[in-house]
């Protein structure tokens, strides 16, 4: 019996202690709850901005952390899956209860993730998911440091109005929230540029054959393809539009899988000349850009991109509204975040309601082109580091 | 015209591919009555096999002889120590070798990504996106090889079913198993020679679908989904049927996404599924007779 009572006691103060432990812990370091998907198909994607995070972390700390505390970065796997993206976030609030959210890949994932940041009254700093209705849904938790899907081809719908002057366009999207809202409102882009859409076709990521459909758009002959795809589909409709001769005067991704350097590799030499949207370029006139690009490769012997850029700033930004927070609670740093008027390697970043949208944040975005295995940013002007080839030579009329 | 001939042929040269895909889950389902659901996985395995052979610079059509003898291996192994031994195990599920299949599956695809990462890895040749003109229409020569070795594997094991005597231990097992022992068929041996032939025909899709596609370790299940229509399409045990099979979807799925859209690709895959389900139940099979 007593050595029964002694257990009990035992047990109990091992809790004790480790209730205190933790309370100590907690008083040193600031925790930030991080969701992305590290397994699953989008996994490319989530290692990049996991690395990026980490690198932002090791800077800010290395300099003191913030108010003298150092920050701890909690990463929670979301698979690409909504339904684990939510007890993600859940798990982070309940158990780990930290004070800020952030990450948020896909779009699907995102939306869903937000939702219980909202109801819970967590400020989740949205670094990626960029379907319109992220911030259309009157979230004051909620914000975002990349620009909406609707606003990815900015610079596209420049460069087509001011050099291509297309007549006819064929739109191809991923059947997914990021691809329906991207292709809808390039669309809308389309008919203010008064370019006739004359097909417009959803298909299923993972697809073994695009050239059934590919075959639809050169008996078509458009002018412009767009495609909003994700990396190894977007690699495969390149490569059967060689095989198939496919030749519109030029090819344009909307961002997503069009920038990595795994599309290169998988493509090959029909990846040569296609131009994509891009949100942030290491030529982008913003302090500490170059040096963030450089940083990477030099650590991970690896390019990073566009999406590296802004989990590397998002932590920044979510650093300096902690670091202005009055205390350390969702409510004072989501009201920290509100005021947010700073310069990133990603841009100048500050959160703005503007038509529908709240809490976004505003940025001008790019074009870029693969010339000789290399991604150029080429508009606009400003920015570009080489000049963009266009009219682009027709398959057979190359080497 | 040229819409509908580029369609044609592009399903066609599909076809070949996903009925070599066929084959193999339809051998195991027609001997031991089993749905194989590690298959797709399965040829996931044979082509990171083929991807860390083009490493070393071997060509994925040489690498055939190795990646098909290992899977040979890989199969026979699953089915003596995980399949087999579930046979002597009385539980209250009657399909528990289904169940393990299910687990194989994904133990096979994380240690993988254990292994290669989440990454996406390519085989690039020089005739992975050659083509040859015919008129306006486009043929890939990678597909049209594939296609062609599909077909003379499919001949192969027919008459290997037909003439040898393991093909009639087989195709005895399949019939009927405790007439089988009667006659002498050591059908526990039979059972572990046609995992490791179904293993390895799958093995040979992946060699030959690795330089047209991408490696990547989730890329088993939608494989093994249309492995198990192909084999529902043809009829259980058919290799003559799981040509048509796998013909008739990639031809279905070519015409689906040419007339009507890419977005219902899978929902075609499944309609003809169920209809065939409900109007020629035993596949093609039914009406060949082979």
């Amino acid at each position: 019996m007593s050595t029964g009572r002694k257990l009990v006691f035992a047990v109990f103060a091992v809790v004790l202690g480790l209730c205190i432990g933790s309370v100590v812990v907690a008083a040193e370091t600031l925790k930030v709850g991080i969701v992305l998907p590290l397994t699953g198909e989008q996994a490319k994607f989530g290692e990049i901005e996991k690395r990026s995070f980490e690198m932002a972390a090791e800077e800010i700390n290395g300099k003191g952390g913030v108010n003298g505390k150092k920050l701890e970065l909690l990463f929670e796997d979301d698979t690409g899956k909504p339904d684990v993206g939510r007890s993600a976030v859940e798990k982070l609030i309940s158990r780990e209860k930290v004070p800020v959210l952030t990450g948020g890949y896909s779009s699907s994932v995102t939306a869903a993730a937000t939702a219980v940041a909202q109801q819970f009254k967590v400020p989740f700093m949205v670094t990626t998911g960029s379907a319109d209705k992220i911030t259309e849904s009157g979230y004051d938790y909620v914000f975002r440091i990349n620009p909406p899907a609707s606003e990815y081809p900015a610079a596209v719908v420049t460069f087509l109005e001011q050099v291509v002057k297309p007549k006819t366009a064929v739109i191809l999207y991923e059947n997914s929230l990021f691809g329906q809202s991207s292709s809808k409102s390039f669309e809308e882009d389309c008919q203010k540029l008064k370019i006739d859409v004359v097909a417009k076709e959803g298909y299923h990521k993972g697809a073994v054959d695009f050239k059934p459909l590919l075959t639809k758009v050169k008996s078509l002959n458009p002018d412009l393809v767009y495609m909003v795809s994700y990396v190894m589909d977007a690699s495969l409709l390149m490569r059967q539009a060689k095989e198939l001769d496919l030749n519109p005067k030029l090819f344009i991704g909307g961002g997503a899988g069009f920038t990595l350097p795994e599309f290169h590799k998988n493509a090959g030499d029909a990846a040569e000349y296609v131009f994509s949207a891009a949100l942030w370029v290491e030529t982008a006139p913003y302090p500490g850009a170059r040096e963030y690009f450089d940083k990477y490769a030099k650590k991970y012997k690896e390019d990073t991109e566009y999406h590296g850029a802004e989990a590397y700033a998002s932590l920044y930004v979510v650093a300096d509204a902690l670091k202005r927070a009055k205390t350390i609670t969702p409510k004072d740093v989501r009201d920290a975040l509100a005021t947010t008027d700073m310069k990133t390697a990603f841009g100048p970043v500050k959160f703005v309601s503007y038509d529908k949208k709240t809490q976004q944040n505003k940025i001008p975005t790019f074009l870029v082109q693969w010339q000789k295995g290399s991604l150029e940013t080429v508009w606009p002007k400003g920015v570009a580091d080489k000049k963009f080839i266009f009219p682009v030579p027709k398959w057979n009329e190359r080497k | 015209m040229d819409v509908f001939l580029q369609t044609l042929v592009a399903g066609i040269l599909k076809g070949g591919l996903y009925a070599l895909i066929g084959i193999g889950m339809t051998l195991i389902m027609g001997v031991m009555g089993i749905i194989n659901l590690a298959h797709g996985q399965l040829m996931m395995v044979a082509m990171y096999i083929t991807y860390v052979l083009h490493l070393a610079g071997v060509d994925p059509y040489i690498s055939l002889f190795v990646a098909m003898p290992a899977l040979f291996l890989l199969g026979c192994l699953i089915q003596r120590f995980l399949l087999n031994p579930l046979l002597k195990v009385d539980t209250i599920l009657p399909e528990n070798q289904v169940l393990m299949t299910v687990g194989i599956g994904m133990v096979l695809t994380e240690i993988i990504r254990f292994i290669f990462k989440s990454d996406y890895k390519s085989v690039s040749t020089g005739y992975s996106n050659a083509t040859f003109f015919l008129g306006n229409i486009s043929f890939s020569i990678a597909l049209g090889i594939s296609f062609i070795i599909a077909i003379a594997f499919t001949v192969a094991m027919f008459f290997f079913l037909i003439k040898t005597d393991i093909g009639r231990s087989i195709r005895a097992t399949a019939q009927d198993k405790d007439a089988a022992v009667l006659m002498g068929v050591n059908t526990g041996r039979i059972t572990i020679i046609t995992f490791g032939l179904g293993s390895g025909l799958v093995a040979a899709a992946g060699c030959l679908l690795a330089p047209v596609y991408y490696v990547f370790p989730d890329i088993g299940g939608p494989f093994t989904a249309r492995a198990f229509i192909i084999t529902i399409l043809g009829g259980l045990g058919s290799t003559v049927g799981a040509i048509f099979g796998g013909v008739t979807l990639g031809l279905a799925e070519s015409f689906g996404a040419t007339y009507i859209s890419m977005d219902y690709e899978n929902i075609i895959g499944m309609t003809i599924f169920v209809l065939v389900l409900l109007f020629l139940p035993g596949g093609f099979k039914r009406l060949t007779k082979i």
